[in-house]
C-alpha cells in the first residue's frame, strides 16, 4: 500500500479489493469447485473481507469523537432492532453512512450485526448479515451527494436495498440448505420470504421517512459544532 | 482445574469453529449426526434440560427442513410415492434429513457458543484482532443500557413539566418523538463529552489493557493445539474426498479409506474435547470433597 503514492488509486485499491476482488474470486472459486464447496468459499469470502476491512480500518487514523459517534449509532440500531416487525436496523445506517460517510457506514451496519445478534442468535449467517448491512451502508456514503439532494431517491434506495437485503440473506438459505446453489430452492424461499422482504422495504422507506431529516440535523449540527 | 468455559477465549473459539466449520463443509451423513448429537449433548450438558422451548423449536425446525427438500426438489432415482404429479423420492428425502442434521446441529453450537462467548470474551477477542473496532463494540454494549436510563429521565422531566398526556394517541406520539429526540441530540452530545474526556485521559497514547486477563496456560495451549491437529486431519478427510457422499442421482458411498476413518475419528474426538474437560473436572471435584 505504502509504494502507491497516488491517494485517490491508494483509496480506490482499499474499496475495490474488499468489496469487489474479493467476491469476484469467491464466484470464481465456486465454478472451480464442485458445487458442495460453494458454501465454505462463500462464507470466506465473506469473513476475508470483513478482516480485510477491520485491518485497513485499524491503521488509518481515525479520530476518537468519531469512533464515539459510531457506536452512539451502533447502540441505536441494537436497540431499534427490538421493534417487532419494523427494523430501522438499514435506516440509520443508511442516514449515519450519508453524514458520516461510507465506511462510517459500513461499520455501523456490520458491527450492529454482530452485536444485536448476540441477542437474536448468532449463526453463520452473522458474516452474510454484516456485509449486507455494511455494504447498504458503504453504498449509501458513496452516493450521498446524490442521496442526500433527492429525499425520492433516498426513499426509493431505502426500498430497494431492503429488498437488496432480503435477496442476499436468501442466497445464503440456500447454500446452507442445500451446500450448492439451486435455482428452484432459491425461488422458493424468496417466495417465502415475501413478508420478511416487505417489511424490510417498508421500514427502510418509513424510517427514512421518519427519522433522515431529524437525524440529519442533529447529526449536521454535531458535524459542524465540533469538526466531527 | 477450569470448565470449558474458562478457557481461553481464543482457544474456546478456534475450538468451536473448527466443529461448526467441518459441520457445514461435509456432507458426510455421520458427520451430521455427529455434529447434531454432540451439539445437543453440549447444549444438555451445559444449561440442564431446563431450556424446553428452545430444543422444541430447533426440533420442529429439524422436521420443517427435513420435508422441506422432498416437496421441492425431484431429483434421484427411487420413487416412493408421487403427490400432485410431482415424484417424492427416497434420495431428497435423505438429502434432507442430512442438510436439516447440519442445520440444526450446527444451530445447537451456536446456542451454547453464544452462552459461553460473554461480552467481555468478544471484546477480548475483537482486541487481538482490532482494538478500534473492540472500542467501539465496547461503548455500543455500554450504551444500550445508559439510554434506557435517560430515557426514563427525559420521560419523567418531561412529564413533570406538564408536557405529556396519554390519553391521546397523538399527543402520546408526539411526546414520545419528542422523547426520542432529546434522547438522540442528548446521546451525540455525551458521546462528544466521552470522546474528549477519553483523549484527555491519554486514550490512543498507549495499548489498550482489559477488564480480565485471559492469560495462556498449559491447558489452553493444548486445547489450542488439539483443536488445531484434529481439525487439519478431519478437513484433509473431507477435503481430499474421502469422505465424499452422493445422493443423487442414487446414493452411492464407498466405506471410507483409511483418511476417511481417521477423519471421522478426529472428529469425535474434537466434539469430545470439552465433554472430557467437564468429566474430568466434575470427577476430580467430587473426589476433593470426599477427601475432606
Amino acid at each position: 500500500m505504502l509504494l502507491i503514492g497516488n491517494n485517490k488509486l491508494r483509496n480506490v485499491i482499499k474499496i475495490t479489493v474488499p468489496f469487489a476482488v474479493i467476491p469476484a474470486i469467491a464466484i470464481l472459486g465456486a465454478l472451480a469447485f464442485d458445487e458442495k464447496k460453494h458454501i465454505i468459499i462463500s462464507l470466506a469470502a465473506a469473513v476475508f473481507s470483513l478482516l480485510l476491512f477491520a485491518a485497513g480500518f485499524e491503521k488509518k487514523s481515525t479520530g476518537t469523537r468519531r469512533l464515539v459517534i459510531a457506536a452512539v449509532m451502533t447502540a441505536m440500531c441494537f436497540a431499534g432492532r427490538f421493534i417487532p416487525f419494523l427494523k430501522p436496523v438499514a435506516a440509520l445506517t443508511i442516514i449515519t453512512a450519508l453524514y458520516l460517510g461510507g465506511e462510517a457506514g459500513f461499520l455501523v451496519g456490520a458491527l450492529s450485526a454482530v452485536l444485536s445478534n448476540f441477542y437474536f442468535g448468532q449463526g453463520p449467517w452473522t458474516a452474510f448479515q454484516m456485509l449486507a448491512w455494511g455494504l447498504i451502508g458503504f453504498l449509501a456514503g458513496i452516493f450521498s451527494e446524490k442521496l442526500l439532494k433527492s429525499r425520492i431517491l433516498l426513499l426509493l434506495y431505502g426500498a430497494l436495498t431492503g429488498i437488496a437485503y432480503s435477496f442476499i440473506m436468501d442466497i445464503w438459505t440456500v447454500l446452507w440448505y442445500n451446500q450448492g446453489f439451486d435455482i428452484k430452492l432459491y425461488l422458493a424461499a424468496l417466495v417465502s420470504a415475501v413478508p420478511y422482504t416487505v417489511s424490510y422495504a417498508v421500514s427502510n422507506v418509513l424510517f427514512l421517512f421518519l427519522l433522515a431529516k431529524p437525524f440529519g440535523e442533529k447529526l449536521g449540527r454535531i458535524k459542524i459544532k465540533y469538526g466531527v | 482445574m477450569r470448565s470449558f468455559s474458562d478457557y481461553n477465549p481464543i482457544a474456546v473459539t478456534v475450538w468451536f469453529f473448527s466443529v461448526t466449520g467441518i459441520a457445514m463443509f461435509s456432507s458426510y451423513p455421520l458427520i451430521m449426526l455427529m455434529s447434531l448429537l454432540g451439539g445437543a449433548a453440549f447444549f444438555i450438558l451445559r444449561s440442564g434440560l431446563s431450556r424446553g422451548k428452545e430444543h422444541l423449536f430447533f426440533w420442529g425446525l429439524f422436521l420443517i427442513l427435513a420435508l422441506a427438500n422432498p416437496l421441492i426438489s425431484h431429483n434421484g432415482k427411487t420413487v416412493l410415492f408421487v403427490m400432485d404429479h410431482n415424484p417424492v423420492t427416497l434420495e431428497a428425502a435423505l438429502y434432507g434429513l442430512n442438510s436439516a442434521a447440519m442445520i440444526v446441529g450446527v444451530l445447537y453450537w451456536f446456542r451454547s457458543f453464544t452462552q459461553i462467548m460473554t461480552s467481555e470474551k468478544l471484546l477480548y477477542i475483537t482486541g487481538a484482532l482490532s482494538p478500534k473496532l473492540s472500542l467501539i463494540l465496547s461503548m455500543a454494549l455500554r450504551f444500550v443500557p445508559l439510554f434506557s436510563r435517560q430515557s426514563a429521565k427525559i420521560n419523567s422531566a418531561q412529564k413533570a413539566m406538564g408536557l405529556y398526556k396519554d390519553d391521546n394517541i397523538i399527543d402520546d406520539i408526539k411526546g414520545k418523538s419528542r422523547g426520542f429526540s432529546i434522547l438522540v441530540t442528548w446521546a451525540l452530545e455525551n458521546g462528544i463529552i466521552t470522546a474528549d474526556s477519553m483523549e484527555a485521559r491519554g486514550f490512543g497514547t498507549h495499548r489498550r489493557t482489559q477488564l480480565r486477563r485471559f492469560g495462556f496456560r498449559a491447558a489452553d495451549i493444548a486445547l489450542l493445539a488439539a483443536s488445531l491437529v484434529l481439525l487439519g486431519i478431519a478437513a484433509a478427510a473431507a477435503g481430499s474426498g474421502s469422505l465424499d457422499f452422493s445422493f443423487y442421482p442414487t446414493i452411492s458411498a464407498e466405506a471410507p479409506d483409511k483418511l476417511g476413518k481417521a477423519g471421522l475419528i478426529a472428529y469425535g474426538a474434537l466434539i469430545m474435547l470439552p465433554i472430557i474437560i467437564e468429566t474430568e473436572v466434575s470427577l476430580r471435584w467430587k473426589f476433593l470433597r470426599s477427601g475432606i
